[in-house]
């Protein structure tokens, strides 16, 4: 494909196509699959565990059975396969039969003719409790003190990194930071709640229409459970209404294929509540880090010392790798040679938490950025340039040991920060307060995020393309529209591929019948994923056109030529692929070919890392300014800019989707967003509580992108959907402490937080006075 | 009571719907929804019948009577915003209609539900406080009228009886020198309920001379607090940035709010002195352009 090579001459490829899905979604006629009915429907309901750790003595559904329009009543009894789920170890009961370890916990099911009836059916459900000590503290859930949640006790998992010495760095330090940083629980919030349908064919296969992020996986979850062969069972999982990492693991997909076994062949759909959802659904994990850093008079970085807490609460999911995840990153994309990074995953009392945008890296950024931010402040050094100062190059020695083989725009990404008109006439801006009591900070942050799986974790991508009866082609990729535009994605790269207009491609997405297992949706891989299956998979789409042509038109391939829609033959006839597809269906012929691939490795993992290092990384550096109210420690973010290395950019308008969407969503996390918990019970119960930014919070968002192009794909895209929320955290606390000398070592940075963190540093100034 | 047993009924006129009312404690009234909706889905108002009052244009409307305003109780937040009359001698309650949940919340909610619901967090409460509101409740035995700041008995608790509806709300026009200011703290600008809300009107003379004026809280008592104490203190002198200071810091001892999932009573308390100087000093700023 080296034809593609030069970007100038791409018809589609980096510029701004609008999606392919956006008229159909702002218009309201596409239909998620929770907006659907069917005739004959049935209501399912889920029963949660009323306590957050008790003992069940007794189940009795007899008086839910009884209730008149109720068809089923399911227990743990009536699970015919292995009752439990769970992305990499299913420790999470589907229905719990001996303990219940959170209020996600599900205890039994129903199905009836009404979701009221269904409501009604159980509240006639008698559980018997037998209350157990709850755990809300994940330090104390790693004493000996504290009872054991599952058989090899809290610690799910444990993963340290060791380079260097870190007891001689420190002492040779000249400056070293210390401190604990607080995260919060953080709610996906997408505007479809978890639901979905199920229905029992007539021929025994089960339908299972749920919105999700990989279908594959979830056909074979539902097959453990049911004791099924995966292959009676047809999931369709796209497109969704939001899902961000909420939707990886399995949300209802178990329960709506217990229900439809038991509803006479009728479609049976669960479609949570708000506050079901705030309840049972997974959560981001909330982590307590202490960071340790040292540098020197020169404002080079020589020590870092990490251990993180992350609470996953009652099990596994995806836990195990998100703590992973963020010690590999837990030191920023800088070259630290001294490095003692460790991080716990622990169960605890307190929900589910598990796959979210960011991935633990969100939690890990802030230490190493605020410390950068206090290190330069003491240097009276730009924060930008000490950046500069410890970044690491391609092919050059990460903090975490390895050589970074890929493309790393870290610099690149710093030089537009240093001359964009926010970080250059910053002082300027500043002064420009909207009322006299309030002040204004500017302060800018950087990090990066790894792109695929890590290294234990077998990656790959696949594609189907089709080539249909009115000539246009069909293009299927196992990964699923989740918001983030990825469909637009693959319309683009396989209409500049094929060298037809892009409404000549038909995308589908997420649906077992439709699409080969190409993995899941997350991991900011399916952008890259997509593009690289979809290359493999179009020269045999062209081979097959061109032979096809050649077989019709009785001459030689080389005497066709691919022209846009259509083929050229010897220089003079055209043929229409309406017409080759005619020839081939006449012939009985395969009008479908694959493509696959796998992603590339490191070949070495970095011992006790759980799965460092990632081949590929995108960079990211924001710059933010806020104003501060300082009578109430109300805090605006009132611009922000975000200068992205994703490598090329296939859909500018795409790519500004996803920086101005994930900053939205890091001001969220910063100032706003926290579920609260209370002994294992969730004080926030819906979204009156629980908040997320509005328009009226959304500031001026600039994207800057730097490409760096990354060798192995056919346009040299990496990824995006992640790092756009990651260095925008430490960014806002930094400007905050540059607007009012205050830092929040406690996310979300609330007015309250602020305001008391004002009040203290004033009468600590002050501490004669009475 | 299961919601699809729940019937509506809707009354054609004022009387009919006192006639309803007086039927018994199983009716409740619905304007605009957007509280009792909630509440009929978090299980706590399920009525056998509702009484929907939403098309009783009788009851939608605002009037200027001899020297009052007259305000209907089915006045949506929005009629309120609209209303230039409202703007010009009411712009206290008009700033606090505007603050009211979102646009969506203000295009269904009433003025007489906001009353009726007795939040201590309801935004136009303290607003109503400020302008001398009285609400006229009516049953089949007659009406009454009472002064706002006796209708409140506690968290939606009023001295309205079962049988009775509100029908009117009355208020004192702002005079010419009288200018009022609604402040909020919100866990974010838009679509939140107060941390703590503040209303305030103000009587002026030249310069910044205060000849008098009221102040409300919201949110940091059981019912809304009136802070005569730092109404007292208006009048001492100019109203300066260090007297407004001065001022705001007494509010604290007025208030004695909750601590709850949205705040601490410590910062709540904390936070009366600080709307009550931020109005202040956004009012003055407004004096003096005029």
């Amino acid at each position: 494909m080296t034809k593609h090579k030069d970007q100038q001459n791409y018809r589609l490829i980096g510029k701004r196509v609008p999606r392919i899905d956006g008229p159909e979604k702002v218009t309201g006629e596409l239909k998620y699959m929770t907006d659907l009915h069917y005739e004959n429907m049935v209501w399912g309901k889920v029963l949660r565990a009323k306590l957050p750790h008790a003992k069940i003595k007794t189940i009795n559904t007899e008086k839910a059975k009884q209730l008149p329009g109720v068809l089923a009543v399911l227990t743990h009894e009536d699970i015919p396969g292995f009752n439990g789920f769970g992305i990499v170890i299913p420790d999470q009961p589907v229905l719990c039969d001996e303990v219940v370890r959170c209020t996600s916990d599900a205890v039994a099911l129903v199905a009836a003719e009404t979701e009221e009836i269904a409501d009604i059916a159980l509240t006639l459900i008698d559980v018997v409790y037998e209350e157990l000590e709850v755990i809300s503290d994940s330090e104390y859930a790693m004493t000996e003190k504290a009872p054991s949640l599952h058989p090899d006790g809290n610690i799910h998992s444990h993963v340290m990194i060791k380079n260097g010495n870190i007891e001689r760095a420190f002492a040779e330090a000249d400056y070293v930071f210390e401190n604990t940083y607080y995260s919060p629980r953080q709610m996906h919030a997408f505007i479809e709640t978890e639901g979905g349908w199920a229905v029992l064919g007539e021929d025994g296969k089960l339908t299972v229409q749920c919105p999700g992020q990989y279908s594959y996986r979830e056909r074979m979850q539902i097959a453990r459970a049911l004791g099924w062969n995966p292959e009676r069972i047809h999931v369709i999982s796209s497109p969704v209404g939001g899902a961000f990492g909420g939707k990886d693991e399995i949300t209802v997909q178990i329960y709506l294929a217990l229900l439809a076994l038991h509803t006479n062949g009728r479609p049976v759909k669960i479609h949570l509540k708000r506050e079901e959802s705030v309840q049972a659904g997974i959560k981001r994990h909330p982590f307590k880090v202490t960071v340790k850093t040292g540098a020197t008079k020169d404002g080079r970085l020589i020590a870092n010392q990490v251990r993180a807490v992350a609470d996953t609460g009652a099990y596994a999911s995806l836990g195990g790798a998100v703590i992973a995840l963020a010690i590999e990153h837990s030191c920023g994309p800088y070259k630290i040679p001294n490095v003692d990074l460790e991080g716990f995953c622990v169960y605890t009392n307190n929900g589910v938490a598990g796959a979210f945008r960011g991935f633990g890296v969100n939690q890990v950024c802030v230490g190493i950025e605020t410390h950068l931010d206090m290190l330069a402040r003491e240097l009276n050094i730009d924060p930008v340039e000490i950046r500069k100062k410890n970044v690491y190059h391609q092919g050059e020695r990460s903090s975490i040991g390895h050589i970074v083989k890929s493309s790393v725009g870290t610099f690149k990404t710093l030089e537009v920060a240093t001359n964009c008109d926010l970080w250059r006439n910053r002082e300027k801006y500043k002064l420009e307060v909207s009322e006299p009591w309030k002040k204004r900070g500017v302060a800018m942050a950087t990090s990066f995020h790894g792109i695929g799986m890590g290294i234990d974790i077998p990656d790959y991508g696949a594609s189907t393309i089709e080539l249909l009866s009115d000539g246009r082609f069909k293009v299927a990729v196992g990964c699923e529209e989740i918001g983030g535009g990825n469909s637009t994605v693959y319309a683009q790269v396989a209409a500049e591929l094929l060298k037809v207009d892009i409404d000549q491609i038909v995308v589908v997405q997420g649906n077992t019948e439709e699409t080969l297992d190409g993995g899941t949706v997350t991991a900011s891989r399916s952008t890259y994923t997509g593009e690289r299956a979809i290359a493999a998979a179009s020269p045999h789409m062209i081979n097959l056109l061109i032979n096809t042509a050649a077989e019709m038109f009785t001459v030689p391939p080389d005497e066709i030529e691919l022209d846009l829609n259509k083929l050229i033959i010897e220089s003079k006839n055209k043929v229409s692929y309406r017409e080759v597809f005619q020839y081939l269906n006449e012939k009985n012929k395969k009008t479908k070919v694959e493509g696959h691939f796998i992603l590339p490795k490191e070949k070495e993992e970095i011992k006790h890392s759980g799965g460092a290092p990632h081949h590929l990384y995108g960079y990211l550096t924001h710059v933010v300014m806020v104003e501060v109210d300082t009578l109430t420690g109300e805090t605006d973010v009132v611009r922000v800019v975000s200068i992205p290395d994703a490598g090329r950019v296939i859909n500018l308008q795409g790519l500004e989707g996803q920086t101005e969407g994930g900053a939205i969503m890091g001001i969220g996390y910063t100032l706003y967003e926290d579920v609260l918990m209370e002994k294992g019970y969730h004080k926030t119960r819906n979204l009156t509580d629980y908040i997320i930014p509005t328009i009226r919070e959304t500031p001026l968002i600039e994207t800057f992108p730097v490409e760096e192009p990354e060798g192995g794909g056919p346009f040299g895209a990496k990824g995006i959907g992640e790092v756009v929320m990651i260095p925008i955290i430490p960014a806002i606390t930094s400007a905050i402490y540059d607007a009012v000398g205050v830092r929040i070592n406690h996310l979300p940075a609330t007015p309250e937080r602020i305001y008391q963190a004002m009040k203290k540093a004033k009468s600590n100034r002050v501490t004669s006075a009475r | 009571m299961n919601i699809s047993e729940i019937d509506v009924i809707t009354p054609r006129d004022v009387d009919e719907c006192l006639n309803f009312l007086h039927l018994g404690e199983e009716m409740m009234i619905l304007a605009g929804g957007t509280d009792a909706v909630v509440r009929m889905k978090e299980g706590k108002w399920r009525p056998k019948t509702w009484i929907n009052i939403k098309h009783l244009h009788e009851l939608r409307f605002i009037r200027k009577e001899n020297n009052e305003i007259h305000i209907g109780p089915l006045t949506t937040h929005t009629d309120i915003v609209q209303s230039h009359f409202m703007q010009n001698h009411a712009d206290v309650l008009v700033q606090a209609a505007r603050e009211v949940g979102a646009t969506q919340m203000q295009n269904m909610g009433t003025l007489g539900g906001n009353i009726q619901t007795a939040s201590p967090a309801g935004d136009t409460i303290p607003a109503l406080y400020v302008l001398g509101a009285s609400i006229e409740l009516r049953s089949q035995e007659g009406k009454r009228t009472i002064p706002i700041e006796e209708f409140y008995l506690g968290p939606g608790k009023t001295l309205k009886r079962h049988n009775e509806m509100i029908t009117k709300i009355i208020i004192h026009p702002q005079e010419k020198n009288e200018i009022g200011i609604f402040e909020k703290l919100g866990p974010r600008k838009a679509q939140s309920i107060s941390i703590v809300n503040m209303a305030c009107s103000l009587h002026m003379s030249a310069n910044r001379k205060c000849l008098g004026g009221k102040i409300a809280f919201g949110s940091v008592g059981p019912t809304i607090i009136r802070a005569r104490k730092c109404e007292a203190l208006l009048t001492m002198g100019e109203l300066d940035i260090d007297m407004i200071e001065n001022i705001a810091k007494v509010a604290w001892k007025e208030v004695m709010p909750i601590t709850d999932v949205r705040a601490s009573a410590e910062y709540r308390r904390d936070m009366a002195s600080a709307l009550l100087q931020r109005g202040l000093l956004r009012l003055m700023k407004r004096w003096d352009k005029r």
